[in-house]
């Protein structure tokens, strides 16, 4: 059985595009594959252009006076910001630090439902009940927000350099924000990679995304990303990769009825059964549904509803059990896409900045939970 | 018989595989299944108290503070805050100590009943989950029909929970109470709650229930039971020796089928060191709510 840590780490850089419009596969762009499609499912390896995340820890030999000094320097070097953070690590609920948007000028971007902002990257740290207000269970997947901070802002016309050719060339002009999460010790990572870090002057993170953002939505490197990015009551999109079921067979993979358990049935329970199309086309057709791989893909879980927020712990609670992959893999979540459930009021834009000095509530419920802390329901 | 935040448990027939012979328990309470050990001593009513204030004593009473061992759902955040939604629960509605075997009165908030309210008394067959999802089935027998009612503890429309008979049984699981005669499983609703000396140690009843001939919700010549009189009167020669070939006597010393099931003694003593204080407090105001209500005949109210 293995045995999977809290501080697994998924891939490098998920470059995932926040449109499916912009359908770019070879330069690393995942693509959200369905059965039929031609284009490569999965990848095995890193991308070509990606640089060497880890390195090799061999036994360096080091003194423990080497060792403790090597710890300083680091700890000088990222002056407030601790590794690795314990699992549960409350924020401060007054936080004081300083906005790094003070003294910029306040764009005059206006926010309107069609606006991208940022996303965050969050850890799936498992489901548990709620409840309404009417008594019915409301299961909701809780999605914490690790270290969130802004790396690098590309804009949109570096970006289409870098894409190349794309027919919404000016038309949609979106930048590129990558966020990070998950900060770690700088030893454990190469320097090629800690580098990526430098101009935020952050920890380096164990996870890296983008997210396309509409021009007004940009943000500079280092900012802090918090939980209340997101309102409660907002609809999100929820992206990751699903869970690895390995070689699995039709009933399984595509949900095939497979043959009677008995009355005769010899040998023949769980198969495909027939995979020909007739005498003219005379061959198998591209894309029969056969075994294989299952899972480990990228897909986007649209349209939930976050019903809570912890401010403490930087805690989403989303009404969903099918956030796609396992506890403890990383997600990202951003503004969904889905037109209906646009807010109808303008959400923190570009970010959520914390107040100097002002208290936050520790949880934020959605108006049709019912609270643990209120008395049991009555419906006299 | 199903009210909102219950569900009807039907007797079942043939779902499990050939080589199992009764449902697993979703979640282990972290000691070794009574079926298996030595049946421990039986004490009655008057026994002195015991002192039960040892942190790994807890795993008892609050079984469902264990998060759930396997190791794929495990993380500290999620569980700490899940703890903290279920204190902030049991601070509005009591939930006493109770085990298999109990005899439990439980009121729920009821839409579409008149007074609103609706009431299951009956005896506790099986506690299942951990966290907030943990419940416990209640069985009874109502107008001649065998009802269970699956109750989810920690939901919000439960008003009340009342412990009539608080003692256990001889084994971990009920559910062969389904296959037995009816008087075994038949309490009235107007069953007053008997009187307990607070912190003794719980009583056993070593009570041994007649089944009815079969055929049987499961196999129970296979379960090992102790609660059980002359299960193997019921059987057949045949069952009896594919019974034998079907036991299992290693699994006792299997030391990491424990281990895989049960959440250390370490961490068991961290996670209840956390919550301590708090149920200490609430059981205190809890006892003193229910010792008022006794002296003065009215309903406890929170």
């Amino acid at each position: 059985m293995v045995i999977r840590s809290s501080l697994q780490i998924t891939l490098s850089c998920l470059k995932v595009s926040a449109g499916e419009s912009w359908k770019v596969g070879t330069l690393g762009t995942w693509i959200q594959t369905r059965e039929m499609s031609r284009v490569k499912r999965r990848l095995t390896h890193p991308f070509a252009e990606y640089l060497k995340k880890t390195r090799t820890k061999s036994h360096e030999g080091l003194t423990q006076d080497n060792q403790s000094f090597l710890s300083e320097v680091v700890r000088d070097k990222y002056v407030g910001q601790s590794f690795p953070p314990p699992e549960a690590e409350p924020l401060p609920l007054i936080r004081v630090t300083g906005s790094p948007l003070k003294g910029v000028p306040a764009k005059a971007v206006e926010w309107t439902p069609r606006t991208f902002r940022a996303g965050l990257i969050a850890r799936n740290i498992g489901v548990y009940p709620l409840y309404n207000k009417d008594g019915r269970k409301v299961m909701t997947t809780l999605l914490q927000v690790l270290d969130n901070h802004v790396i690098k802002y590309i804009s949109p016309e570096e970006y289409l350099q870098r894409v190349g050719g794309s027919k919404y060339k000016g038309k949609y002009p979106r930048g590129v924000l990558v966020v990070g999460a998950d900060g770690a010790d700088p030893r454990l990572f190469t320097k090629e990679y800690c580098s990526l870090f430098g101009p935020s002057g952050v920890l380096p993170k164990k996870a890296l995304s983008r997210f396309l953002v509409s021009p007004g939505s940009e943000l500079p490197p280092g900012t802090p990303l918090f939980a209340n990015h997101f309102r409660v009551g907002d609809y999100v999109d929820v992206a990751g990769k699903t869970r690895d079921w390995g070689f699995q067979g039709v009933v399984k993979r595509f949900g095939f009825k497979g043959s009677p358990a008995s009355h005769g049935t010899t040998k023949n329970h769980r198969r495909g059964g027939t995979i020909g199309s007739g005498r003219e086309r005379a061959r198998v057709m591209p894309g029969q549904k056969m075994p294989g791989h299952m899972g480990s893909e990228h897909r986007v879980h649209r349209g939930i509803q976050i019903l809570r927020i912890n401010t403490k712990y930087n805690v989403i609670y989303v009404r969903s059990t099918g956030i796609p992959g396992i506890t403890n893999s990383y997600v990202r979540i951003f503004d969904t896409l889905i037109p209906t459930k646009f807010p109808k009021t303008a959400p923190p834009f570009p970010t959520y900045f914390p107040e100097d000095g002002v208290e936050l509530e520790e949880d934020l419920y959605h108006e049709s939970l019912h609270r643990f802390d209120m008395p049991s329901i009555d419906f006299n | 018989m199903a009210n909102s935040s219950g569900k009807i448990t039907k007797q079942i027939a043939c779902i499990f595989g050939r080589n199992c012979f009764m449902p697993q328990k979703s979640q282990t309470i972290g000691k070794y299944s009574t079926s298996v050990f030595p049946k421990a001593e039986t004490t009655t009513y008057d026994q002195p108290t015991k002192e039960r204030t040892s942190l790994p004593d807890y795993r008892f009473v609050y079984p469902e503070f264990l998060p759930d061992p396997n190791p794929e759902f495990r993380n500290k955040l999620r569980e700490k805050l899940e703890r903290l939604d279920m204190l902030r629960r049991r601070a509005k509605i009591s939930i006493p100590e109770f085990y298999v075997g109990s005899i439990l009165a439980i009121t729920v908030a009821d839409p579409n009943s008149p007074s609103k309210n609706n009431r299951f008394v009956g005896i506790c067959i099986d506690r299942i989950g951990c966290g907030l999802r943990a419940s416990c089935i209640l069985r009874n027998i109502v107008d001649g029909h065998g009802v269970e009612i699956k109750y989810e503890l920690y939901n919000p429309l439960l008003k009340r929970i009342e412990v009539l008979r608080l003692e256990k049984r001889l084994d971990s699981t009920l559910y062969y109470l389904r296959d037995a005669l009816p008087q075994y499983s038949t309490f009235s609703f107007d069953m007053e709650p008997e009187p307990r000396i607070e912190g003794a140690t719980i009583p056993i009843n070593p009570l041994q229930v007649e089944l009815k001939p079969r055929p049987w919700y499961a196999r129970w010549e296979r379960a090992n039971l102790m609660g059980v009189k002359d299960v193997n009167s019921h059987i057949t020669e045949k069952m009896l020796k594919q019974a034998a070939i079907h036991e299992k006597p290693w699994e006792k010393f299997d030391l990491m089928k424990q281990y895989r099931s049960t959440i250390p003694e370490d961490e068991q003593v961290e996670i209840f060191s956390e919550v301590e204080s708090q149920l200490k407090e609430q059981e205190v105001t809890w006892q003193n709510a229910r010792r008022q209500s006794k002296f003065s005949r009215k309903p406890i109210k929170v």
